[in-house]
């Protein structure tokens, strides 16, 4: 299967350079893809539109950098300021209807899993809060309960931001917005709970302040939704223009928010079955490590 | 006017392991690593000045990237 992401001669020459930068000097079919490729290698996102300085926009190159297998990845998104960057990553995505991302990944998982039995193939959903916790929680709680095999990213931001700064369900209680003077009357919504409970084999609540972090997440997210069952990453994406910050003062937002104690500490759940299978790859792993050496 | 990081040759430490501006830029490929002189280099068409990287430089005490006006 080595080799698979080329370019036909005969077009090489009409080809944009970035086209042919990602083909030659990308990390398709790399096994050890991570973070380590920034700056070297040529990433699989380019010139997104996303504001300066946006935290959303190092949530998703930690992201594309750490997807296992991205020329087998189909990634799902939807309407918010994700949907700024969808077009302009090299990886096949979809884009639904607000909230219907977790119902699109579903069709989409069972599609490939019949159109190509023999060929591994990830389906990542990558959501705002808006979609996924409240236009979209009935398609992606349907998912969980039917134990879907894909990965499901919540970029959490706390509001609609897109739109002015309308409350959402994971605004924190008594936070004011632009669009939401009285203040939030109810709590977040704890959906990492409600993921655990409702079949996920793997949570994970985080910010995107540490890269090694956010890669070793992902990497098990997606290698868990593959083999044992749904995975569910909510990720603290702070909007700077909302919460009133500079463009530079995004990552010491996410960094305040993950300190002991507050609500964005990092916090993960793994399921017995998801547990074991982890231990296996571990093992393996280790195997293979001795057997290099030696 | 539109300010654009700069980098310092002579103070960037990226010769000693030193990523730090290119794992937190919010942009792709912005930041590159010099791999003969291992030294950081701002690409400054896709450089939207957020200042980020002064941010993470500074707080490391490596003071190598300053903003400047194009």
């Amino acid at each position: 299967m080595a080799n698979r992401i080329q370019i036909n001669k005969e077009f090489v020459d009409i080809m944009p350079q970035d086209y042919l930068d990602l083909v030659e000097n990308g990390t398709f079919e790399s096994p050890n893809r991570g973070w380590k490729d920034f700056g070297t290698a040529t990433e699989l996102i380019a010139e997104h539109s996303l504001c300066a300085g946006c935290p959303e926009s190092i949530a998703f190159r930690h992201i594309m950098a750490s997807i296992p297998n991205p020329e087998d990845t189909v990634m799902v998104g939807s309407t918010g300021c994700t949907s700024l960057v969808f077009p302009m990553i090299a990886v096949h995505n979809i884009h639904s209807l607000f909230g219907n991302q977790n119902a699109i990944a579903t069709g989409l998982k069972r599609a490939l899993a019949v159109r190509f039995p023999d060929r591994v193939k990830d389906v990542i959903v990558l959501a705002g809060d808006g979609a996924t916790v409240d236009i979209g929680l009935d398609m992606t709680l349907q998912s969980w309960f039917r134990k879907e095999r894909f990965t499901t990213i919540c970029f959490d931001n706390e509001l609609y931001a897109n739109t002015g700064g309308q409350e959402s369900g994971l605004m924190q209680k008594g936070f004011l917005a632009k669009m939401a003077p009285v203040g939030k009357r109810f709590d977040k919504v704890r959906l990492p709970e409600i993921a655990r409970e409702s079949g996920c084999d793997y949570v994970a609540i985080m910010t995107a302040s540490k890269p090694s972090l956010v890669e070793k997440v992902i990497k098990q997210a997606v290698l868990i939704a593959r083999e044992v069952g749904p995975t569910y990453i909510q990720i603290y994406t702070p909007c700077i223009l909302e919460i009133g910050k500079q463009s530079m003062e995004g990552l010491q937002e996410m960094r305040t928010s993950e300190a002991p104690g507050e609500r964005f500490k990092f916090r993960e759940f793994i399921s017995p079955e998801a547990q074991s299978f982890l231990d296996g790859l571990a093992e393996k792993k280790k195997a293979e490590k001795i057997a290099a050496t030696t | 006017m539109y300010n654009v990081a700069e980098v310092n040759a002579e103070a960037c430490v990226a010769q000693k392991g030193c990523r730090l501006c290119i794992m937190y830029c919010p942009e792709a490929n912005c930041i590159q690593l010099d791999t003969q002189k291992m030294k950081a280099v701002i690409v400054e068409s896709r450089c939207k000045g957020c200042e980020l990287c002064v941010v993470v430089c500074d707080a490391a005490k490596h003071n190598a990237i300053k903003m400047v006006a194009r």
